[in-house]
């Protein structure tokens, strides 16, 4: 899976060389970057099921919908915000890209939901995110970046 | 191909829980430490050579019949083999080292490898012998117990007695290695 440094190792083996000086520096690189990612992995992980009903309420507003869809559509935003909580992780956008976008125009066609519900969802939840209460800047940068990444991949 | 990370990843997945706290406690320390481990990956690349030719060497030494006629270590040509195998096996050592978990090596070193190695000929109890005095050797520069040349003198890991940890996970996968063959 592509990760902080197996995207590195990679190029490396196909080359059929060590580690060089410019492997080595491309990941302290993003191991630079990794506490910040690791703060908001913490903070996403601590406060998902929250985050996930607010975006939901956020969603469906005061009107009357049944339970059902509403618990689907809470299911499926707690997997895409696990799926970058891992990324966070990762330092790379490999869980997002194999777990969660690749197939899923087909699906979302397939069983005719609104991607813009989605979109909705996940713009609210970047909009709320608060510095410093939530997480610290540098984190909510990261966190923030991947939600980015996930709307664009929706839209 | 797997990292810490990503290894972290996958069995969170498996669990279909994010990763919280807990986990990310060893995924902290491996950033923490991670100029030991950029050092100790060091330790094997700049001293490959010196690594994988005195393995052979002592392999050799121990066997000398291996260079004579019908030796497995003669022509040259076989002897060569063996020294370009020492230093792929410590390529996929380095890997496994930096990426902080054995999936590399294991896939696309070690599977199949004994394998090969029976249809070629080739005696695993030596290859073995000479994976046993790689480690003992990258063992020994990790830790500044080699003699010569001491790699970690003003560098900013420290000294090589605070890099015991990193040498014993690399320990740990020549280990791997060896179960390997065996």
């Amino acid at each position: 899976m592509k990760s902080a440094v197996t995207t590195v190792l990679s190029v490396a083996d196909a080359a059929g060389r060590f580690p060089s000086m410019s492997d080595i520096e491309a990941v302290k690189g993003s191991l630079d970057r990794a506490a910040a990612r690791m703060e908001a992995a913490e903070k996403l992980a601590a406060g998902i099921d929250k985050v996930t009903v607010d975006a939901v309420d956020a969603v469906y507003g005061k009107g009357s919908y049944e339970q059902a869809n509403k618990d689907k559509c809470a299911r499926d935003i707690h997997h895409y915000l696990r799926l970058i909580n891992y990324c966070l992780v990762t330092g790379g956008t490999g869980p997002l890209d194999e777990w969660g976008i690749a197939g899923m125009r087909e699906v979302i066609r397939v069983q005719v939901l609104p991607t813009a519900a989605y979109i909705e969802a996940f713009t609210h939840i970047r909009d709320r995110v608060c510095v410093p209460r939530d997480m610290s800047q540098q984190a909510a940068t990261e966190f923030k970046g991947l939600l980015d990444y996930l709307i664009n991949a929706l839209a | 191909m797997l990292d810490a990370f990503s290894r972290a990843v996958v069995s969170a997945d498996a669990k279909g829980a994010p990763i919280g706290t807990e986990d990310l406690a060893a995924l902290r320390k491996y950033v923490d430490d991670a100029n030991k481990r950029i050092d100790a990956t060091l330790a094997i690349t700049q001293n490959v050579s010196c690594i994988a030719a005195d393995a052979v060497a002592g392999m050799v030494c121990e066997n000398s019949g291996m260079t004579q006629p019908g030796g497995n270590c003669y022509p040259t040509r076989r002897m060569a083999a063996c020294l370009r195998d020492g230093e792929i096996i410590l390529r996929y050592v380095s890997y496994a080292l930096l990426a902080g978990d054995a999936s590399v090596l294991d896939d696309r070193c070690l599977n199949g490898l004994k394998e090969t190695y029976l249809a070629l000929g080739v005696p695993l109890a030596n290859a073995i012998r000479a994976v046993e005095i790689m480690k003992i050797a990258t063992v020994a520069i990790m830790t500044e117990t080699n003699t010569g040349r001491k790699m970690f003198e003003g560098i900013n890991s420290g000294s090589g007695s605070q890099c015991k940890e990193i040498a014993s996970e690399a320990a740990s996968y020549f280990d791997r290695v060896i179960s390997a063959l065996s």
